[in-house]
């Protein structure tokens, strides 16, 4: 079935989307609860989780349905997790 | 207003075979294109429009929309192909095939247009669409529009001027444009300056200069609107809408935000949603006030909001009321379920994130749906559903196994059936069923059957013969006596499964039963397609007689249906497979006419590459190698043997055809590639492969004179023949016997290789079989010499001797005055004849232009004529060429 049933999250991470133009934080719950923040220069950087890439692609296609200007896209190296140190016997 | 700078660019356009119209939403591509084509049929072209959305996803509802649009466009263009699409797993190529056939033979223009085609991510549909673009006959154009590229092959079709582009750049209204616009059509009376404001801030995009100049309307303070608007910086559609918003009023807000959630709008529906009165006068109102409603039909009942506007709305919907929305997804339910409208209440239902009652509504829906091959849709709506509604719904989970095997998936199917049959079991045992829910208790009650039949089907795929048995016997058991299918099915997977192990007569037997009951149950179209796996079986069988009268029933029955029944197309071909055995060449190539005249959507899910593979063989013995290889490659990207096990897979086909003609390296690398060796073990599935590498032994070793390769074949052959004799199949035995014989003979052993070779005669004379011996060429006119000499074989060794010494270039000619005609210069002489032109000649015959013009120059020289008229003409006289050879 889907990726989530066999456990694996393929690109699971945080993104920055920078769009043109400034965008009212109303539209954080129609791009999935992403975060918006305006930039000095104009731009919008929309912020936040993305589970995997298809719903990245999804986001993608949102922004492309209501005309906004797409101005990069970047992942988010995470912070490195904090491994604790398990026993492995 | 128009816009006559893009629809002449447009007009202009009109050679190439793709106009693509690509921007971003609210670019006006819609009503360009509508403008556009206005003037069409003045320029005696017609225009075929198909308007997606996302559930044209499924192949089977996206073709079935273009071939009614092209139908009503062009009247009986698509026909033949719409009925293709009604059968089970439609072949798409075929349908394509079908339709590209019909369009050639349009004769005015026809523009096919895609709107909104960025919904479609379906690579089956884009993979359609490319092969639709490439076949295009010149008079048709296709116009695709979206906003997004689609996945076509766009820079090489730019490179080479075969493709029209509008983009964004183009669409943009100019400063002259916004100013007729915005004075113009909307009425304002804004000074130049104004004007070149708004085109600066909104960058010519229409739909922004629409916002705006709705905010503008009945404003005082117009100048200071604009001002405002330049100096500020936020996302244009929202400032925009924004405005355009708060200037109404509450009650009409509120029925903006809460009806955004629909995509299409009527009184009714938003009375639903919005629990008012008044929903139509509302839609009646805003559509007045220009308030981003487009009308959907001429009545003005059905409504949608612009793209832009709406995403605006339901933004703000979302943001301000988020708790609401599942409450007025589920009105929309209601509403569109007591209307009898299940796949919008689905759409609503899986919006609400209320799965219980979207799986409800897909069980129900899965009958009809099932009927109308629409196994796409019902996946893409059980892939939205989460696992735990499944768990609990058996009909349902079994339902989307059928959908998952239909498109030909087998993954987590066991594991879906096992958990319905979970539920069975807590029945038989009386326990706590308060848990599960079923809609339809009729497919309950048929649960158990199909649990095991499907069972079957899996095993059969995965080549578990001896699973596929047992569930297909269980399937049997549990079916009602009056379930024909029930009954049907499961006894037809049986034959396939004895089929699979070389045991032909218990396949026989059990894949007639099957057919039996499907044709009590009503199934007559399945039955006459059941007749290829039946004949097929009988010419492994070594039985030609009984497969033709095996094709022959099935034919009559086919014809007696009108239309003709699916299926008819195969006995055609199977007929022409028995008489080329006879070496009745005339009558095989007539058989393959008369398929070819019925169309490949009167033939099975096989018969594409069935109907390639008779050809190549005919074309083969014509001496067109290249030709025949051809063909084999198509037959190879068709194949598909639907349940029936893959008995004569193509490249050991592709290899025998090497060896026949000497590629001696090109058969090795395919022994090698396949991994073959003269000491496998032997299985009836690989029995034509093993063959096949005998062949290539026996020619490696009068090739090199080796003796190693002649030991391997005798050795191997020993083998086949035990394996085929245990299980009398006479058919392979007596290839097998053949071979023997040449294999005794390239040792030297004249007396073994004759003992082979009557043997083989004593089973091929009563049936009639010749090619069997006379392919071999040389090596066997040696032998049949010797036979005669010996009195074996008697008066049928002495008719095989002349048959081969007829073959291949002393055949007798039908007529002298003209050097003979090779079959598909007889088949390009045919189509000279119709009103297909050079491409759609090609089209029909499955090769390239260059190839036809190679046959008609062929033509030509060999009738004596020096154009299309004068050869129909020739052909005439000389009675070369009739269009209904048989009557």
């Amino acid at each position: 079935m889907s990726d989530m049933s066999t456990g694996k999250q393929y690109d699971a991470g945080r993104y920055e989307i920078r769009v043109e133009g400034r965008l009212d934080s109303r539209w954080g719950a129609w791009f999935d609860g992403m975060a918006l923040t305006p930039e000095s220069d104009g731009t919008t950087n929309i912020h936040g989780p993305v589970l995997d890439q298809a719903a990245l692609h999804g986001l993608l296609t949102k922004l492309r349905d209501v005309g906004l200007p797409l101005i990069s896209v970047t992942r988010v190296r995470p912070e490195p997790p904090v491994v604790p140190s398990i026993d492995r016997r | 207003m128009s816009r006559p700078r893009l629809t002449e660019r447009l007009s202009r356009g009109a050679e190439s075979a793709l106009t693509l119209i690509s921007a971003a939403a609210g670019f006006g591509k819609t009503t360009l294109l509508a403008d556009w084509l206005a003037t069409a049929p003045l320029e005696g072209r017609s225009v075929a429009w198909v308007s997606l959305d996302e559930r044209d996803n499924d192949p089977a509802l996206f073709w079935r929309y273009l071939l009614a649009a092209v139908e009503r466009a062009a009247p009986g263009v698509g026909a033949g192909a719409l009925a293709l699409l009604q059968s089970p797993r439609p072949p798409i190529e075929a349908v394509l095939g079908t339709l590209l056939n019909d369009l050639g033979a349009v004769s005015k223009g026809l523009v096919i247009v895609l709107d909104d085609y960025h919904v479609i991510d379906a690579p089956d549909v884009q993979d359609g669409v490319a092969y639709l673009l490439e076949h295009l006959p010149a008079q048709v154009q296709l116009v695709i529009a979206g906003r997004a590229d689609p996945s076509l092959p766009l820079a090489r079709m730019r490179a080479r001027g075969d493709l029209i582009e509008i983009r964004a750049a183009d669409l943009r209204f100019t400063a002259d444009e916004a100013a007729a616009y915005l004075n113009g059509a909307m009425g304002l009376t804004l000074t130049a300056v104004d004007v070149a404001a708004l085109e600066n801030r909104t960058e010519g995009w229409i739909a922004a200069l629409q916002l705006a100049a709705l905010s503008m309307q009945g404003r005082e303070d117009v100048e200071g609107f604009i001002a405002a608007f330049a100096g500020d910086d936020r996302y244009i559609v929202d400032y925009l809408a924004e405005e355009v918003l708060q200037r109404q009023s509450e009650e009409v807000r509120c029925f903006l935000l809460q009806t955004s959630v629909l995509s299409r709008l009527s009184g009714e529906l938003c009375d639903a949603v919005t629990g008012q009165d008044g929903g139509r006068a509302m839609l009646e109102a805003l559509d007045r006030a220009n308030l981003f409603v487009v009308p959907l039909d001429d009545r003005r009942r059905w409504y949608r909001y612009h793209h832009l506007f709406a995403d605006v709305l339901r933004a703000h919907l979302l943001d301000e009321q988020p708790a609401d929305v599942p409450a007025l997804h589920r009105r929309a339910v209601d509403w569109y379920e007591q209307n009898g409208e299940r796949s919008e209440a689905i759409h609503h239902a899986l919006a609400a994130e209320d799965f219980a009652r979207a799986a409800d509504l897909v069980e129900l829906a899965f009958p009809a749906l099932h009927q109308g091959k629409q196994e796409e849709t019902v996946r893409r709506w059980m892939e939205a559903l989460p696992d735990e509604v499944f768990l609990v719904r058996p009909v349902l989970n079994v339902g989307y196994v059928g959908a998952l095997m239909a498109t030909g998936d087998v993954t987590g199917v066991e594991a879906r059936l096992r958990s319905a049959e979970r539920w069975l079991e807590t029945t038989e045992a009386a326990g706590d069923l308060s848990d599960m829910i079923v809609l339809d208790q009729e497919e309950f009650r048929r649960l158990p059957g199909q649990i095991a039949m499907y069972r079957a089907g899996q095993a059969l795929v995965h080549g578990d013969v001896a699973a596929t048995m047992t569930h297909a016997r269980r399937a049997l058991d549990l079916a009602g006596a009056a379930d024909h299918a029930g009954r049907g099915g499961p006894a037809a997977l049986v034959g396939l499964a004895y089929w699979t192990t070389g045991d032909l007569e218990a396949a026989h037997r059990w894949y007639t039963d099957g057919m039996a009951s499907l044709d009590q149950g009503g199934y007559r179209a399945d039955v006459i397609v059941g007749a290829v796996a039946l004949g097929d079986i009988r010419l492994a069988q070594g039985r030609l007689r009984d497969a033709m009268s095996t094709y022959q029933r099935a034919l009559s029955r086919a014809e007696a249906s009108d239309p003709v029944l699916r299926g008819a197309a195969d006995m055609h071909v199977g007929m022409s497979q028995v008489f080329q055995e006879r070496n009745e060449l005339d009558a095989a190539r007539h058989h393959l006419v008369r398929a070819e005249e019925l169309g490949e959507h009167v033939g099975s899910l096989q018969h594409p590459y069935r109907r390639r593979l008779a050809i190549a063989r005919l074309v083969e013995l014509d001496g067109d190698l290249d030709q025949a290889l051809d063909l084999l490659d198509q037959a190879e990207r068709v194949y598909d043997t639907d349940f029936s096990p893959a008995v004569r897979p193509i490249p050991a086909v592709r290899a025998r055809l090497w060896v026949a003609h000497g590629r001696l390296d090109d058969a090795r690398e395919w022994v090698r590639k396949r991994q073959l060796s003269a000491d496998d073990e032997l299985s009836y599935l690989r029995e034509y492969e093993h063959l096949t590498l005998a062949r290539v032994l026996l020619a490696r070793s009068s090739a090199e004179h080796a003796e190693r390769p002649l030991h391997e074949a005798t050795g191997l052959l020993d083998r086949l023949l035990s394996a085929a004799e245990a299980d009398r199949r006479s058919g392979s035995v007596m290839e097998i016997l053949v071979l023997q014989a040449l294999a005794s003979q390239e040792r030297g052993d004249t007396r073994a290789a004759l003992a082979s070779l009557s043997r083989g005669l004593v089973l091929a004379e009563p049936e009639g079989y010749v090619r069997i011996f006379v392919d071999e060429g040389a090596g066997m006119a040696g032998l049949l010499r010797a036979a005669v000499k010996h009195g074996v074989g008697g008066g049928y060794a002495r008719r095989l001797l002349a048959a081969v010494r007829a073959t291949p270039d002393d055949e007798p000619v039908g007529h002298d005055v003209i050097e003979r005609l090779s079959i598909r210069e007889l088949d390009v002489l045919r189509l000279l004849g119709t009103d297909l032109d050079g491409p759609g000649i090609a089209r029909r015959l499955f090769v390239s232009l260059n190839t036809v013009r190679t046959h008609t120059k062929n033509v030509y020289a060999k009738l004596g004529v020096n154009n299309r008229r004068a050869a129909v003409r020739r052909a005439a006289e000389l009675d070369l060429v009739s269009p209904h050879p048989d009557r």
